[in-house]
């Protein structure tokens, strides 16, 4: 493989930042330029919903900057994304626009879920660390200005994530609002997450024992990575050695501090409130070992790049992640787990054998897989209006990976599985969609609905399903001995749909092997 | 008990903090010029040398007074009485420069007119000192040249109640006369004229008797001066050359604050007030308090000067035809053996770092550098620090010609170089219009430091290649000042020099640092930890040792931690060639420090700093002064040199110079500069030393190149 340079763009909410990487080979990611400038646009944006014209003047600037120092190393590729100072502004799309006709760069916009994700890729890019640290159970705590998101690992594979209105920002200007002193912010910080985490704890946390906490953070991840100095990989914190910095942040004037941890001044209060909270998460989870990797969007937005080379094989499995996210959230709903696998295992066979025909990639046929798993959690709530109640469901469910936009498609696919279709040119809702997203969420409810039918009794009586298309018919035969009635009379009516969506007509086999 | 405790908080009052074990740093100054000035009185050195030597220490001194002696004097104007290192307030500073000044500028002239002069006019050369000695023909002659080549480009000027005071401007030198119009009673008049600097000041005479005869062109003008006010009588003539305060150069070593009060208190400054005046011996009285009083320039600002007024005539002297027998031959740098001429740069710096010692080695392997990275094309972008360059920098052109190539060239350009505003500004516009992309640095901050990155795309990925130095990126003046220079392509400095550029572009400092420690937010930190650290060593009982060498020392918190090492037992070994206020033999503070200076042919520049780190040594270069300008409003560059053959090398220099016999003072615990007692030593001039050693190594290197060319490499049966 020839050597690859790829330029990582973050225009984050208080700093815009780009790291360019180089590939080599296998497992061969490596850093070899980083800029960081500070740029305020999430108060603004925060308290008005719109960046300013001089604010877009110098984002314009810093970007065409970026542009500049990409051109110099020849990248092969770039991603610029956007986060929530982006993402809340009202005008973003004349935002994007101006970014693009001024600076020739492709801004994209990240979701709350898309960002945590990456975040998550981002610990990844430490490879052989991260590996070892997620063999125990660990919990990932991404602090954010805003919001902070804690993601439980348990065997190797993400178990839940949620997000939490406690962002270090937030609290602090909460903190400024009560106007409290120094000496007493350690501890109504406390109380303050403390409330909030209580409820966590009851509704995802339990009686789960976590041993590793990864901390993604702006505060004290650069403290902890030049306490282990350069040349180290891993920088973890023992108990102990946090308290160290507890005693330091509690007892050493803001200036001395500011030297010491080598930040600005205004950021050490920030440094404070994420420390605090890293210690009221490790302690409520019970977690003795603390690693800050002081990783950054960039490097995960690198990994996914690297990935989409084929870098990273044999790595860790993100499709899985999102997959047992949904199916927890299944779960959290009571939904019923064999049925779902059932209907999992018969979309995804019809899907890959109508490839030739429906053109879709490996990313649909997640959310294929993703509305298989949550096709009936609105019974949770209502037995009748299971198609909408689903939809709600999802619609409020963040699932780590998915964009809001993809969110919106596995949860329509789901709505109608179970309600009428609604077609592009009948709602203003599918339009905003898009006609091409839309269109997806047509063929993957076509095929849904047909591996529904072929379940129809929920007994999982087809058992061996092959799919073959030949021409302009899809053969599907079936190993069975039971009655399949119910299934090929549901399958006939569900036909039609599909052979509206596909021209393909599905025909149902059974083939009885005594 | 605790009285005596020797921690040292940054600024706390400690022992070591005492002014009574500082020196006025303006005072040591004088004694470096001083020993400048102890090479123009030295026997032993070639006549012309010694003029060199005799006229830079005036244009020092003309530089000192308008930088140092008229911020001083600001000060007092302004009452600002803050003391100084060394415990004196301005006006006690100026009192004591005053002394000072007087008697260096006497000790210069005694110089001149008692050995120099009559030397020269031994060896051949004459020196008319006054138009009234020359011949006949002679005159004849200079009126001839006055009327063809000084008349046209004179600028008389009179003075009358009606007109005002001219303006006499900065470091000119002039003729002033008092004159009486024809017919007009006795009323005297001003009128003076401007010695053209345009024209050369040495004017050589036809020869004589087969000696060659000169004089100097205010002899000329003052012969001439009645064709220039034809309607006055003049009454008398004579040469005036004043100082002033040179505008915006209060110089930066004071707190801003200062700065500021300054301000202030001077609104009414008039411009470039007067500072000096000197006049020549036997002026007119009536002149001089003429010019006392339009100048308003106080006594002891006056001087008079027993011979020509401004000796940096004396170079142009030294530039005279001839004469090679009474010149030191010229040093012509040496070839760097891991850099033969040809080679490919980049290879050859892949093999291993390597160290170049200038002016001994030849500077141009770092033009070659930008040269070669201008051209190749893998090399996607070249970084550069420019601070002085010389006028026509073969750097700046191969730094455009790399923009012309396509490759990202970013250019940090220090405007803010004293003396040498206009010059950058003129080859910045040129670097931009190249396509260049030029950036002016931090604000506040003057980027002192020299630092060159090639970035290179090479198979196996991007490579950066870094230079380093100690010295500007100037290929002229790298012929006389000695410096270090490092190649390496070492991946954690390459990451550091990425770093470096992307914050003088105005980007975030990186997490942290891999190997160079930066001015103005680490690089003091960091000397006083590993000066702090040789103590720790010390009083565990293991070796503990520093040698270090700079231009000048005068940053209080660092010599009270060199105090403080040195009174637990730590060996001080300290090279200075100019300012240091230190001072060494107080009882219980310095008694292990030793500090020399080294003032030779060349201009000592380098910083080495040496740690003995428990026998674990450290070797450090860097662009830095122990100074506080330099440690704490600039952006400066300390870097390591690691791989054991160039440590080995550069411990090498500095012992050699600490064994230096011939050129080096020591200073002595009652603050004078001695040189080195020689009794039963042998003579050892470092800079010698290091020239027959460059010269030796290159030899070598370039007969085994030929030898090896010589191999036959026989044909291969095909």
């Amino acid at each position: 493989m020839s050597v690859k340079t790829f330029a990582a763009i973050d225009v984050g909410s208080y700093e815009l930042s780009m790291k360019i990487f180089e590939y080599s080979g296998k497992d061969s990611m490596r850093e070899i330029d980083r800029v960081c400038r500070r740029l305020d646009l999430g108060s603004e944006t925060y308290a008005t919903g719109k960046i300013s014209a001089d604010k877009i003047d110098e984002l314009c600037r810093t970007l065409k900057e970026f542009a500049g120092l990409m051109g110099s190393y020849k990248v092969d590729g770039y991603k610029a994304y956007g986060t929530s100072a982006i993402r809340e502004t009202n005008n973003s799309a004349i935002v994007l626009d101006q970014i693009a006709q001024r600076t020739g760069l492709k801004l994209e916009v990240l979701s709350n879920s898309e960002q945590r994700f990456l975040d998550y890729k981002s610990i990844a890019s430490k490879g052989e660390s991260f590996r070892r640290i997620i063999e125990e159970k660990t919990a990932i705590v991404d602090i954010g200005g805003g919001s902070i998101q804690l993601s439980l690992f348990d065997n190797d594979t993400l178990v839940s994530t949620q997000n939490l209105r406690l962002g270090v920002l937030r609290i602090q200007e909460v903190m400024n609002h009560l106007n409290v002193g120094s000496s007493r912010l350690e501890q109504l910080v406390d109380e303050m997450i403390t409330a909030q985490l209580s409820a966590y704890k009851k509704m995802y946390l339990k009686d789960r024992e976590i041993q590793n906490i990864i901390v993604v953070d702006d505060y004290i991840s650069p403290w902890a990575v030049r306490r282990a100095g350069s040349g180290k990989e891993e920088s973890t914190i023992d108990a102990e050695g946090f308290e160290e910095l507890m005693e330091l942040l509690r007892t050493t004037s803001k200036t001395e501090l500011a030297r010491k941890l080598d930040v600005v001044e205004e950021k050490v209060p920030l440094v404070f409130i994420s420390a605090i909270l890293t210690r009221r998460i490790a302690r409520l989870m019970g977690a003795v070992k603390i690693w800050a990797p002081g990783v950054t969007l960039c490097d995960g937005i690198a990994y996914e790049y690297g990935e989409s080379l084929k870098m990273f094989q044999g790595e860790h499995d993100f499709e899985q992640d999102i997959v047992a996210c949904a199916v927890n959230i299944s779960k959290r709903y009571m939904g019923s787990r064999k049925r779902a696998e059932t209907l999992e295992s018969i979309a995804v066979t019809i899907f890959d054998s109508m490839k030739k025909v429906h053109g879709l990639g490996k990313r649909e046929r997640l959310y294929l897989r993703l509305a298989a798993i949550l096709h009936d959690c609105g019974k949770y709530i209502s037995l009748v209006n299971i198609g909408e109640t689903s939809y709600d469901i999802i619609m409020v469910t963040e699932i780590i990976g998915l964009s809001h936009k993809e969110r919106e498609i596995v949860a329509n696919i789901v709505r109608f599985n179970h309600s009428p279709f609604v077609y592009y040119e009948q709602s203003m809702g599918s339009k905003a969609m898009g006609r091409e997203t839309y269109l997806t969420v047509a063929k993957l409810t076509a095929i849904l609905r047909l591996a529904a039918s072929m379940d129809r009794s929920h007994k999982q009586k087809l058992k061996g399903l092959k799919a073959v298309l030949r021409e302009n018919t899809l053969f599907l035969s079936v190993a069975t001995m039971e009655d399949i009635t119910l299934e090929t009379g549901y399958f006939a009516s569900r036909a039609e749909f599909f052979q509206e969506v596909f021209s393909v007509t599905p025909v149902l086999k059974q083939s009885k092997s005594f | 008990m605790k009285e005596n405790s020797k921690e040292s908080g940054k600024g706390g009052k400690t022992k070591f903090t005492d002014p009574q074990y500082y020196t006025n740093r303006e005072l040591s100054w004088i004694l470096f010029n001083r020993r400048v000035l102890g090479e123009a009185r030295d026997k032993n050195i070639p006549l012309f040398e010694r003029l060199k030597f005799l006229s830079i220490t005036a244009s020092n001194l003309d530089e000192f007074f308008m930088i140092r002696i008229a911020s001083l004097q600001d000060m007092v104007k302004a009452g600002y009485e803050k003391k100084d290192i060394a415990g004196m307030t301005p006006v006690q500073q100026l009192a004591a420069l005053d002394k000072a000044v007087h008697e260096l500028v006497e000790l210069q002239y005694s110089t001149y007119n008692r050995s120099l002069f009559p030397a020269l006019t031994q060896s051949g050369l004459t020196v008319i000192r006054s138009h009234e000695q020359l011949t006949r023909e002679e005159s004849a002659y200079i009126d001839q040249y006055f009327e063809e080549n000084v008349y046209p480009v004179l600028t008389p000027m009179a003075v009358d109640s009606s007109r005002p005071f001219p303006l006499i401007r900065n470091k000119t030198l002039n003729i002033g006369a008092m004159v009486r119009g024809k017919g007009s009673g006795d009323e005297l008049e001003f009128a003076t004229v401007q010695v053209p600097g345009v024209l050369n000041r040495v004017v050589e005479l036809p020869e004589r008797d087969g000696k060659r005869r000169v004089i100097f062109l205010e002899e000329i003008i003052e012969r001439n001066i009645s064709k220039l006010f034809l309607n006055y009588d003049i009454v008398c003539a004579h040469p005036f050359r004043i100082m002033r305060n040179a505008d915006l150069t209060i110089e930066e070593d004071e707190a801003a604050d200062l700065l500021k009060e300054i301000e202030k208190q001077l609104k009414k400054r008039q411009w470039g007030q007067a500072i000096r005046l000197e006049v020549e011996a036997g002026i007119d009285k009536r002149l001089l308090k003429f010019l006392k009083r339009e100048l308003a320039i106080e006594e002891e600002n006056i001087y008079t000067i027993d011979g020509p007024l401004d000796l940096t005539v004396l170079m142009k002297l030294y530039g005279l035809d001839g004469f090679e027998s009474l010149k030191t031959p010229g040093y012509e740098p040496k070839a760097v053996p891991e850099l033969p001429a040809g080679c490919n740069i980049f290879d050859e710096i892949r093999k291993g770092d390597i160290l170049l010692h200038h002016p001994y080695q030849t500077f141009a392997p770092v033009v070659d550098f930008i040269r070669q990275a201008a051209a190749d094309p893998q090399v996607l972008a070249i970084k550069q620090t420019l601070y002085r360059v010389s006028g026509h920098s073969p750097i700046i052109a191969a730094l455009a010609q790399a923009a012309e190539n396509g490759k990202q060239v970013t250019v940090l350009v220090e405007l803010k170089a004293r003396f040498d505003e206009e010059n950058n500004i003129v080859w910045a516009r040129m670097l931009e219009k190249a396509g260049c992309h030029v950036i002016y640095g931090l604000v506040g901050l003057k980027t002192h430091s020299k630092i060159t990155l090639a970035v290179r795309r090479e198979e196996d990925g991007i490579r950066r290649y870094v230079h380093l130095g100690t010295g500007n990126y100037n290929d002229a003046t790298a012929k006389i000042y000695t410096d270090m220079g490092l190649f390496t392509c070492s991946e954690l400095i390459g990451e550091d020099a990425t770093a470096v550029f992307n914050m003088l572009s105005g980007y975030s400092e990186p997490l942290m640092w891999n190997k160079l420690t930066l001015a103005p937010l680490w690089l003091k930190d960091k000397f006083l930890y590993l000066i702090q650290r040789e103590q720790k060593y010390a009083k565990e009982g293991r070796p503990a040792r520093i040698i270090a060498k700079m231009n000048a020392l005068c940053d209080r918190d660092i010599i009270a931690a060199l105090y403080e090492a040195s009174a637990a037992g730590v060996k001080i070994d300290l090279i200075v060639r100019g300012i240091c206020c230190l001072r060494t033999g107080i009882p219980g503070v310095s008694e292990n420090i030793t500090v020399r200076s080294i003032v030779g042919n060349f201009l000592e520049h380098s910083r080495i700093f040496y740690f003995e780190n428990d026998e674990h040594c450290e070797l450090y270069c860097g662009s830095a002064d122990w100074m506080p300008r330099n440690l704490e409003r600039r952006v400066e560059i300390l870097f390591p040199v690691e791989e054991p053959a160039l440590k080995e090398e550069l411990l090498h220099i500095l012992q050699v110079q600490l064994a230096d016999t011939v050129k080096a003072s020591v200073l002595q615990p009652d603050g004078a500069y001695e040189k080195v007692d020689r009794r039963g030593k042998k003579a050892v001039c470092a800079q010698d030393q290091f020239a027959k050693e460059a010269s030796a190594r290159a030899k070598a290197a370039s007969a085994e190149r030929t030898a090896s060319k010589r191999t036959f490499t026989p044909a291969e049966h095909r």
